[in-house]
């Protein structure tokens, strides 16, 4: 039975408890906002299948609770994602700072490779903001990681988050693929040699064959 | 001869030829698959009301059907060489088939321009790929076609509900395009073929952009409501499965024990049992005969059927069934069928011993006697060579395991007992003389057989075990079982006699002797042996059975028997649980319920009505005291009441100090943004592991000590306790050194002292300089009286503090410099408790005023203003502010006596002050941070939450929170809260609720270890109770973490269902604990798992699937009968434990 998707990727959503890592996944996957979400407890995913030049990859992205003893059942869920989104609250200085904790979390659990990206959420409470962008810019640069500040509520910039950090896994992947593979003109040539050995070995029918 | 053998039967016209054959066997699979995706998608249709063109089932339709199309396809013959063959066939036929060639032109136009890219070399389909492929360039051909435009005609055809025709069209003309034996040109199959296809015609179709839900994963709902379409009348599981399943994982008995129970296996609903007469993925079908007569019993005439042979993993298995109770068999509706499915046979052909063959000039019979000796009723087969097809199907159907004896046709190649067609094969000897070879003539031979189904692996256990293992060396061979009736006609009685060789013998593989060298004495010893090999049998059949089950029992009393309590109690007079009437009645003259048990009994298997609820819930969770007077009652309310009030006061004084700090420092952080060079913000010790919200705030603010205002002098006397906050790292070495410190009894008087003036004026201005806060210091020492008491105070403080033991506001408060001291002995006491520079702890006095000015007035006794909880702190601040600040001689508590140390502040109602460490804000500011967060986001869907409640439930959290600093607040503990307080209304009631809830549910909390117990425990409880769904989890691996419980077990379900329900289950949790189950958790969470079992079987549900199947199934379950069901269960454990 044909896949309805050509690749998966898992995703991760980590950050403090209520900078709105729930809200960004609702609005990416169900393009809606509820201000009266509840808190997240344990673990809850979601999925969404996106049109990456032109094939069909299958997001799932997890979503976990952000307070920091729930980090038990968190940890098991790092190891096999392939990139994770850490989200802090622009209106919440705290959770700004504790960013540089929880990548050093994903240095301890998730895999080497794993793509990252910085969102800083609630980018549309401009009277209550308490970090600046150039400071999240800043973070970001230093650890190479990509950033974008983001509203759930206004939908802002949360597409092209996920579209970028899905775009990175996927060229990554291919590279890794091109990497192990045998370049590209033999493979193409084997392609051709197996429908070679599909094809009946022509007979004068064939060339008279209208088609 | 197998090869013959094959194309023989090829030839028979039955649609399912022997399954030696391949080409056969993959018509099968290719339309089992297309019938596959024709249920899909039309259950899809229905559940959705559309289909989405781009679904995957459409595609995967599409791809059955080119499978089918494809088959047999004369490809060479019709100079179809490109991989799209259908697509080059449908341009083909479009010149005859109107309906292709309206296809046909649509398909083109939808192509594109694909020519000029057929010039690079690489073979590419006639559906083109789409434009934005072609960047890129050659490459692999095959992952680039996108699923749109793959089986592009067929996609078409479908939505223009032309598909149908085509393949009829197909079929009629199958000669010309396809060989004889494809699927397309078997009569059968291809008119199957066309005919499923009509249904998908006839769907709507639409592009509609749909959100991608659409052509993912079917939600819960979805899942759960295909599941009920297909499965008919669903049993409940408990009454499904009973207790015997077990059996199957354990496995000491020999296969028998399962055969027996396959075979007489109840029909459970007519649509499976019709289903399971075609091919499915349990069974394979080897066999299937239309119109074959059975006469059941008390029917006169024998009854036309379909009989059938399939392959199971359990064995063979023959059926035959009423040609009523086919499908498609015309008769009026509302006859009752039930006296037709009684005579349907089903017979597991281990179960047969011997086959008589009687055949007559009319038709061929076959009677399968068991190994009980029952006969069934005889088969009859039409005429034409069917009943050898059979059996040649089962000869072939029992290999590897058994045999027939004599076989069909012998290994010799002697050819077949009934010998047919062929020169080169020739019949047995014995037959040679009784019927020719010619086709023709056996048909006309009269003739009865006997044959005997061998089980080989029972056979080597008998040959094992057999006492004349020794005499099969001398005994002759091999004895063919003659087929006697060459000679006689049937009889039963005879063939049973028919001398059976001992089966040391056939594994020997000697060659058959003839009849004529069998001793008589042979056939005597012969029979016994039979008979002591069926006794041996049926006592090690039981012996291991019972052995089965006695370790199985042990297995379970060693897991479970923790788990329930072992006396069952009884149900009667519980159905509507407990009323008011039977609640009132049971209260005596004072009030007081005295039977307990009863309670429990009644709420257990009924609930609790609505309205009394907030009477017997205080019983339930162990508030009340059975057998306590209302007057006892009230009082113990009031006692609450009053302690809860003074536990608020408590920490809102507190809430107020941290208020205020957050104000600053939001202050601070934006007067931070707005600075065009920003201010090094002191840098927060990277802690690891405890992520506090406020240590940055609180870094930057040094301790806040409230003005001593009893001497207007010491006002310009107030002295900072500290030159600055402590960091992070500073509160930690506090944490460690406190120990030590708090046992010198001279460092606590060295409490907070001033410092030289000058220091405390630089200090002061280095304290504006860097925020608005006010630092005092409680300048005690100025006033020798006030001094004298207040240490004494402080030291009782310290005291009852340090005997807390962990540290909590030491009082060491040594500033960088040095300190002068007003008094001898404080100085003395100061110098000896010098500790280092960086180990800075304060004591921070507080009056919740945090204006310097205001402190002036006088020490008159503070405000004994009572603090009402409901008033907003801040109002509280305010007011105070103004008032004489707090002398420690004010520090009476009013009302209660002193809180026992619980906090580690006193504190009186008048929340007029008192003593908090500076940590200890911190940490009551995290979690408050915390609390307020999660507050705000719960239930607030639901109307009783109106910001008022929420205030409540705050409070709530708060003052238990406050009493249990150590743990704090953890996300989850406002869901539980909620429930009590809508219940309960009040917040001191809903409080002392609460807190005997957490006794329990504190160790679900990461913190505790029960999680791990509950998920260990639900894993033995699925692998007794149900192997299967165990089976599949194994499979997947990481399912046994059991994750997908986490949230169940927190929030005791208050996530799963709706609120009504909710304090149902409660309900039965906590009656549960006396009545029948400590882990009443478990059950209920088994029950869930059990309602849907079928579904998750069906589905093969991994872990991701099961845990988005479980969340999106929230709050929608049927929660009355969960909560049955897992009565049930705990009942199906206290039986198992009870019967030993």
């Amino acid at each position: 039975m044909a896949k309805t998707y050509d690749c998966l990727f898992k995703l991760l959503l980590i950050g403090d408890s209520g900078v709105g890592k729930t809200s960004i996944l609702f609005r990416f996957s169900e393009d809606a906002f509820n201000i009266s979400f509840i808190s997240t407890i344990g673990i809850d995913f979601k999925i969404r299948t996106i049109d990456l030049d032109g094939k069909k990859v299958k997001l799932q992205i997890w979503d976990t609770a952000g307070q920091e003893r729930f980090r038990t059942i968190t940890t098991a869920y790092y190891r096999g994602s392939m990139g994770i989104m850490l989200v802090y609250d622009v209106t919440n200085e705290k959770s700004f700072e504790n960013i540089k904790n929880w990548i050093r979390n994903i240095e301890e659990n998730a895999s080497a490779d794993v793509e990252k990206m910085i969102l800083g959420n609630k980018c549309d409470l401009d009277d209550k903001r308490q970090v600046s962008k150039e400071r999240g810019e800043q973070l970001a640069i230093d650890y190479q990681i990509k950033f974008v500040e983001t509203s759930a509520k206004d939908s802002l910039n949360v597409e092209y988050a996920f579209y970028t950090l899905a775009r990175d896994i996927k060229a990554k992947m291919e590279k890794k693929q091109e990497a192990s593979n045998p370049p590209g003109a033999r493979s193409g040539a084997h392609v051709l040699r197996a429908s070679d050995q599909q094809r009946k070995p022509p007979s004068w029918l064939s060339r008279c064959s209208l088609l | 001869m197998a090869a013959e053998n094959k194309v023989e039967s090829e030839a028979d016209e039955m649609p399912a030829a022997a399954a030696a054959d391949p080409s056969a066997e993959q018509k099968e699979r290719l339309i089992a698959a297309v019938k596959k995706e024709v249920k899909q998608l039309m259950e899809e249709a229905v559940t959705r009301k559309f289909v989405h063109e781009e679904s995957g089932g459409v595609t995967a339709l599409c791809g059955a059907v080119e499978a089918c199309l494809g088959q047999g396809l004369r490809r060479r013959a019709l100079g179809l060489f490109k991989t799209s063959s259908t697509t080059a066939l449908l341009h083909k036929i479009a010149k005859h088939c109107p309906e292709a060639a309206l296809v046909s032109a649509r398909v083109l136009s939808a192509e594109g321009a694909p020519a000029t890219r057929s010039a690079s070399g690489v073979e590419r389909r006639p559906s083109a790929p789409r434009p934005p492929l072609n960047k890129r360039g050659s490459g692999s051909l095959l992952s680039q076609t996108p699923t749109q435009s793959r089986y592009l005609w067929i996609r078409i055809a479908l939505f223009e509900r032309q598909l149908a025709k085509i393949i009829e069209h197909l079929v009629n003309n199958a000669t010309r395009y396809y060989e004889r034996d494809a699927l397309v040109a078997d009569p059968d199959y291809g008119s199957i073929l066309s005919s499923l296809l009509v249904g998908p015609c006839a769907l709507e179709y639409s592009k509609a952009k749909a959100p991608a839900c659409f052509w993912s994963d079917p939600p819960a709902d979805e899942l759960v409501q295909r599941h009920r379409m297909s499965a008919g009348t669903t049993t409940p599981p408990s009454v499904r499965r009973p207790i015997l399943n077990f059996r199957r994982s354990l496995n000491a008995s020999s296969d028998d024990t399962s055969g027996s129970s396959a075979g007489s296996a109840t029909v459970s609903s007519a649509k499976d049992y019709v289903e399971s007469l075609h091919q499915n993925s349990r069974a394979t079908l080897l066999y299937g005969k239309n119109n074959v007569r059975v006469q059941p019993k008390d029917v006169e005439e024998p009854m036309p059927g379909y009989l059938s042979l399939h392959q199971t993993a359990a064995g063979l298995v023959i059926k035959w069934t009423p040609n009523q109770l086919m499908n498609g068999y015309a008769e009026s509706e509302g006859v009752d069928k039930s006296v037709y499915w009684a005579m349907s046979l089903q017979v597991c052909v281990w179960e047969v011993v011997y086959v008589h063959v009687h055949r007559a000039r009319a038709s061929d019979a076959l009677i399968l006697v068991g190994q009980d000796g029952v006969q069934r009723p005889p088969i009859h087969f039409p005429k034409g060579g069917h009943l050898l097809s059979f059996l040649s199907n089962l000869e072939t159907g029992l290999l590897p395991h058994g045999q027939l004896d004599p076989p069909l046709w012998s290994q010799r190649g002697t050819g077949k007992v009934f010998g047919r067609g062929k020169s080169r094969r020739r019949p047995m000897p014995s037959l040679c003389e009784s019927g020719e070879t010619e086709e023709t003539e056996w048909e006309d031979v009269a003739g009865d057989y006997v044959f005997r189904i061998v089980n080989n692996a029972i056979a080597d256990r008998e040959a094992m075990r057999h006492s004349l293992l020794e005499r099969a060396v001398q005994s002759p061979p091999r004895t063919p079982r003659r087929p006697l009736a060459s000679t006689s006609t049937t009889s039963s009685d005879s063939s049973t006699m028919s001398v059976d060789c001992p089966p040391s013998a056939i594994i020997n593989g000697q060659p058959p002797l003839t009849p004529a060298q069998i001793p008589p004495i042979e056939q005597a010893a012969s029979i016994e042996l039979v008979c002591s090999t069926m006794r041996r049998q049926i006592i090690s059949r039981a012996f291991y059975g019972w052995l089965a089950y006695c370790r199985h029992l042990s297995t379970v009393r060693t897991h479970l028997s923790g788990l329930v309590h072992p006396n069952i109690v009884p149900t009667d007079g519980t159905e509507s649980g407990l009323t008011e009437e039977i609640w009132q009645s049971m209260m005596d003259e004072n009030g007081a319920v005295h039977n307990g048990d009863e309670v429990y009994r009644l709420v257990y298997y009924g609930g609790v009505q609505q309205n009394i609820r907030r009477d017997v819930w205080p019983y339930l969770l162990g508030y009340y005291e059975f057998g306590s007077t209302s007057e006892q009652r009230s009082e113990q309310d009031a006692a609450c009441r009053r302690q809860y009030e003074t536990t608020m006061s408590e920490w809102l004084c507190v809430e107020a100090i941290v208020k205020q700090r957050d104000r600053e420092a939001t202050a601070a952080s934006i007067a931070r943004l707005t600075e065009a060079a920003g201010r090094a913000t002191s840098s927060t010790v990277e802690t690891g592991e405890v992520f506090e919200d406020d240590c940055s705030v609180i870094s930057d603010n040094p301790p806040i000590v409230s003005p001593e205002p009893s001497e207007r002098e010491q006002k310009p006397e107030s002295k900072p306790v500290l030159s600055r906050a402590p960091s992070i790292d500073e509160v930690e070495n506090i944490e460690m050194d406190s120990e030590e410190k708090g046992r010198n009894d001279s460092k606590v008087n060295g409490e907070t002292d001033g410092t030289s003036d000058s220091k405390e004026h630089v200090d002061v201005d280095s304290l504006n300089d860097i925020d608005d806060d006010e630092v005092y210091i409680k300048s005690v020492v100025e006033n020798p009286d006030m001094r004298r008491e207040s240490i004494a105070e402080i030291k009782r403080l310290a005291e009852g503090i340090v005997q807390k033991g962990d540290g909590r506001g030491l009082l060491c408060s040594v500033d960088s410099g040095n300190m002068t001291l007003n008094g001898n002995d404080l100085k003395s006491s100061m110098e000896e408790s010098q500790p280092p520079q960086q180990k800075h702890a304060s004591v921070i006095i507080t009056n919740p005023s945090v204006d310097l000015a205001a402190s002036g007035s006088p020490a008159s006794s503070g405000t004994t203003a009572n603090v009402s909880p409901a008033r907003s702190p801040l109002g509280v601040v305010r007011e105070e502010s103004h008032s004489a600040g707090a002398s420690f001689d004010t520090l009476e508590p009013s009302g209660d006596a002193r809180p026992d140390n619980r906090s580690n502040c006193v504190s009186p109602a008048s929340s007029n002050g008192g003593v908090y460490s500076n940590e200890l804000v911190e940490t009551f500011a995290l979690n408050l941070h915390r609390i307020e967060k999660d507050v705000q986001r719960c239930d607030r869907n639901y109307p009783f939450f109106t910001d008022e409640n929420l205030d409540k439930l705050r409070n709530i959290m708060c003052t238990y929170v406050w009493e249990h600093l150590d743990t704090g607040y953890m996300q989850g503990m406002c869901d539980l809260a909620a429930p009590l307080l809508v219940t309960m209304r009040e917040e001191a009631a809903a409080h002392a609720l609460f807190s005997r809830l957490m006794l329990r549910a504190k160790d679900n909390f990461p913190t505790g270890q029960a999680m791990d117990a509950h998920f260990a425990d639900m894993r033995s409880l699925i692998q007794i109770l149900d192997c299967e769904l165990y089976e599949l989890m194994h499979a997947h691996g990481d399912y046994t973490h059991f994750y997908f419980c986490y949230r169940w077990f927190l929030l005791d379900f208050k996530r799963e269902l709706l609120y009504q329900d909710v304090f149902a289950a409660w309900e039965l949790i906590w009656a549960a604990r006396h009545v029948a189950s400590e882990h009443m958790v478990l059950f209920i969470a088994l029950a869930l798992l059990e309602t849907y079992r079928d579904v998750i079987l069906a589905n093969s549900m991994d872990f991701t699937d099961i845990i988005k199947f479980f969340n999106e199934m929230a709050e929608r379950h049927d929660a009355s009968a969960v909560l049955s069901l897992a009565r049930d269960l705990v009942l199906q454990v206290q039986t198992l434990i009870e019967n030993k």
